[in-house]
């Protein structure tokens, strides 16, 4: 019951730091336009980096806009990690292993949800699960923990070798990458220890979801849900959590392309940023803690103190 | 090979270095530097590399690399430095306050706590790499030194597992002072954020150094802050010209173009109702009077209704604000906008100018409300030259041309297709650079280093940040030969590239040597038109 109870808790903390972390986010307050083209969203403009400010009197014209070309380049970005590709190629086989390996996992973790409800909803595994499905598992994850091990082995050469990297490593960078290894081989030796493999983890799932007891696994298999649960615990305080902050990094920044309109939300959330008191205290900012942004921006900066 | 200054090859070999007092971190010795096509190969032939003085070595805190621009003077105390670091923990906290920072805190934490560190923008640094890839200059090592800050003094957390994570550093005036004029070793123009798979900018972080330092310690580059945006919101331009002094200039200019071209011109002012309110950058007035003279020329010819404005602020699209400080920034484009609602025009055009553009258009589009439509003139431009409203005979450009992007209108406002249409139509020899559009390179001149001379900052400029432009420029146009009496034009639609370029042309000789000219965007247009008595590009004066 302890391990299934320290499933539950990763679990959480995993959940309740990413929500944390999105939700300190969101409550940051309206920044200043800061776009970066190419904005694939610009309908027949992006492939060159244009913008509707191409166009005369732009603001007259409907936005056009290219949500299918967006979708495909942020899916080349996330399955093919064509910026590492473009931009830093030595780096990319071991980062695009590594990367790839955990979506397979992924994936396989949300196939495994889908046994265990066939399994709760009565299905037996052997019986009445097709092979193909149980054999398509097996080969996600031995490819997944493969992919992963070399991936994790490569990424530690670099990161020790290369010199571009070697001064801006820290110690969370060798922690990080072994730690996913870790994973990866526990992973290649709960497979080899139990020809039962999918079966096993797919009762996990199953015991997880009911929240019954963790069912009989090798110890690899226990050596490896563990180091997973941990990586659940760790990677909210950690800079991985890009994979999901990265999308407000694209689509609030870089893309975000959104106008100020007079009596739009955009307005609503300006006045609320410029009636803050402000405190920067070099003299030409003359604040006070009083003074507002919009009573400061009306100042050129330039009054004598007793004109303040 | 041997140093010719007999340094040595110096550079920081960990982050931490930038705290540890030595005479000087970083060093770069001209036999380092990529080599430039011929006949610029040869760093024998070309201008040295003017050392710092000794007096200002004693006077100020020179001890990051071979040059300064900040130039901050040298703490008279310990008790100075102490007030200087304490005052940097304030501003550093208010840097990351939803109050004080509202502009900028979600782009700038994702950007501290996102990082990779797999280096993969460093290599598409124009600076980094025409220094040859001093680590000073590493897009990523500014920012690591800002971000260790961060995570050391203000993000909450447990102060082992910071370190674990983020690695350590140590906050002294040795840093602090170091870390300022670092701020000013970058132009701002995020090529290296367009190669970030995460989508961190190290541009933004150089800018927001800055801002910590210009916002909190008054610590500012003068040219920027004293003779920038101060003088300009009190006199009316940073070129210290007031309304009679720029209406003086406008008058001789319109006279000119009028001369020259046969056409008549005569710059509106102050009209209320005007569909167009154009916005220049002054220093185009004084240094490429042509330029204005060219726009009001096919303003004029195209029958649209327009004017300038002759009120404080109102004649100088400049805004530093957008390079160092978000205050100014937004005193300056506030006063835009408050001249455009007292004049109701319909629109705002800013001319050739891609700070002034990006400062007015996308930036401000949030520091007020219900604000007047702004467009670039390079829009305008282009249906202007495509209205059929004015003849033009391409064989006037007969020489070839090729195209500067401006970071600002192309990066970070998307503007690239227009000023090519004009150029594929009106100059039969244009040749793009590469790589062009979205991916230029900066002209070195960015975030207002076009107009920084202080000490011996034109030197580095020169040798460093704008280095790779002219590569370009000379890769562009190496099917020419360097025959001085081809005439050969850049065409540079930004009063700050311009600068920069001309700055670069002057210090490698560029125009005796290989024919090199530059110039705007208007002044090619206005060339081809049938209807100009003369032609408005004179290599002679140029
Ligand atoms: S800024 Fe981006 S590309 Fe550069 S080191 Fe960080 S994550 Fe990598
Ligand atoms: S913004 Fe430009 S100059 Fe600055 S670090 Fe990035 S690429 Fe280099």
């Amino acid at each position: 019951m302890i391990i299934t109870l320290s499933v539950y808790l990763s679990l959480l903390i995993f959940l309740v730091a990413i929500v944390a972390r999105g939700v300190r986010i969101v409550n940051t307050p309206i920044h200043l336009r800061w776009e970066l083209y190419p904005v694939p969203h610009e309908k027949g403009r992006s492939q060159y980096g244009g913008s509707r400010m191409e166009e005369v009197d732009w603001w007259t014209k409907p936005a056009k806009k290219d949500s299918i070309n967006e979708l495909v380049v942020m899916l080349k970005e996330i399955l093919l990690l064509k910026g590492v590709w473009e931009h830093n190629r030595p780096l990319w086989f071991g980062s695009w292993t590594l990367h790839f390996s955990l979506y397979l996992l992924i994936g396989l973790m949300g196939l495994q949800v889908l046994s265990a409800i066939l399994l709760l909803s009565g299905f037996s595994f052997y019986a009445e699960i097709p092979e193909l499905y149980r054999l398509l598992l097996k080969y996600i994850a031995a490819t997944g923990f493969t992919m992963g091990t070399v991936g994790a082995v490569i990424m530690l050469k670099h990161r020790m070798f290369d010199k571009k990297l070697r001064m801006y490593n820290t110690k969370s960078h060798f922690f990080n990458i072994i730690h996913l290894g870790a994973i990866y081989v526990s992973g290649i030796f709960w497979m080899i220890a139990d020809g039962g493999f999918v079966e096993q983890q797919a009762e996990l799932f199953k015991g997880v979801l009911s929240f019954s007891q963790f069912p009989a696994v090798p110890t690899a298999g226990i050596v490896h849900v563990a180091i997973v649960m941990l990586f659940f615990v760790y990677l909210p305080f950690t800079h991985m959590t890009h994979f999901f902050t990265k999308y407000f990094i694209y689509h609030d920044i870089r893309w975000e392309d959104k106008p100020n309109i007079p009596g739009g939300k955009i307005e609503k959330r300006i006045v609320e940023a410029v009636t803050q008191p402000v405190s920067w205290s070099a003299p030409h900012i003359k604040a006070d803690g009083k003074k507002t942004w919009a009573d400061l921006v009306a100042m050129t900066g330039a009054e004598k103190e007793e004109e303040v | 090979m041997p140093c010719h200054c007999n340094t040595g090859r110096l550079e920081p070999s960990s982050i931490e270095d930038i705290s540890k007092p030595s005479e000087q971190l970083a060093h770069v010795c001209l036999e380092d530097l990529p080599k430039l096509p011929p006949p610029y190969d040869d760093f024998n032939d070309l201008p040295p590399y003017k050392p710092l003085t000794e007096s200002a070595r004693e006077d100020y805190e020179a001890t990051l690399d071979d040059t300064m621009t900040v130039g901050l003077p040298k703490a008279k105390s310990p008790e100075e430095e102490k007030e200087a670091v304490d005052k940097f923990l304030t501003g550093l906290q208010k840097l990351f306050s939803k109050e004080d920072n509202w502009t900028f805190l979600q782009p700038l934490m994702l950007s501290m706590e996102h990082c990779a560190k797999c280096q993969s923008c460093v290599d598409d640094c124009p600076v980094y790499e025409s220094s040859g890839y001093n680590e000073i200059y590493r897009p990523t090592y500014r920012s690591e030194v800002l971000r260790r800050l961060y995570f050391k003094y203000i993000k909450p957390g447990n102060k082992w597992y910071k370190k674990f994570q983020q690695g350590d550093i140590e906050l002294n005036y040795t840093l602090l002072v170091r870390l300022c004029e670092l701020s000013y070793r970058c132009t701002l123009c995020r090529r290296c954020a367009q190669s970030c798979p995460v989508g961190v900018d190290n541009g933004l972080i150089s800018r927001e150094i800055r801002k910590i330092f210009s916002q909190e310690l008054g610590w500012t580059q003068k040219d920027l802050h004293e003779r920038g945006t101060l003088q300009q919101m009190t006199v009316g331009s940073s070129t210290g010209m007031n309304t009679l002094v720029v209406k003086d200039n406008i008058d001789f200019i319109d006279e000119d173009m009028t001369d020259r071209t046969g056409i008549e011109v005569k710059t509106p002012w102050d009209v209320e109702g005007a569909d167009v309110l154009l916005i220049e950058n002054a220093g185009e007035f004084l240094a490429w009077p042509e330029n204005h003279g060219c726009i009001g020329l096919l303003l004029d010819a195209a029958g649209i209704s327009w004017t300038m404005s002759s009120d404080i602020v109102g004649y100088d699209g400049v805004n530093y604000g957008l390079f160092y400080d978000d205050m100014q920034l937004a005193r300056v484009a506030t006063r835009h906008f408050e001249i455009a609602k007292k004049l109701k025009v319909k629109k705002i055009v800013m001319g050739e100018c891609g700070h002034e553009s990006k400062a007015l258009a996308p930036i401000s589009d949030r520091i007020g409300l219900d604000l007047t439509p702004r467009e670039s003139i390079y829009t305008l431009m282009r249906d202007i030259v495509f209205s059929g409203k004015i003849k033009f005979d391409p064989t006037k450009n007969d020489f070839p041309v090729t195209l500067h992007d401006p970071c600002n209108l192309v990066r970070s406002m998307g503007i690239v297709e227009p000023q090519r249409e004009i150029l594929r139509y009106l100059t039969p020899k244009f040749r793009e650079m590469t790589p062009h559009g979205v991916r230029n390179y900066c002209c070195g001149g960015g975030s207002g280093f076009a107009i920084q001379t202080p000490f011996n900052f034109n030197d580095w400029r020169n040798q460093i940040s704008s280095r790779k432009k002219f590569e370009q420029i000379l890769n562009a146009f190496k099917d020419e030969g360097h025959d001085p009496d081809q005439p050969k034009y850049v065409c540079a639609p930004c009063s700050n590239c311009k600068g920069a370029i001309r700055d670069l042309f002057d210090y490698y000789g560029a125009k005796a040597k290989s024919g090199y000219y530059y110039g705007g965007l208007s002044e090619i247009i206005v060339n081809a038109m049938v209807d100009a008595k003369e032609p408005i590009l004179d290599w002679e004066m140029m």
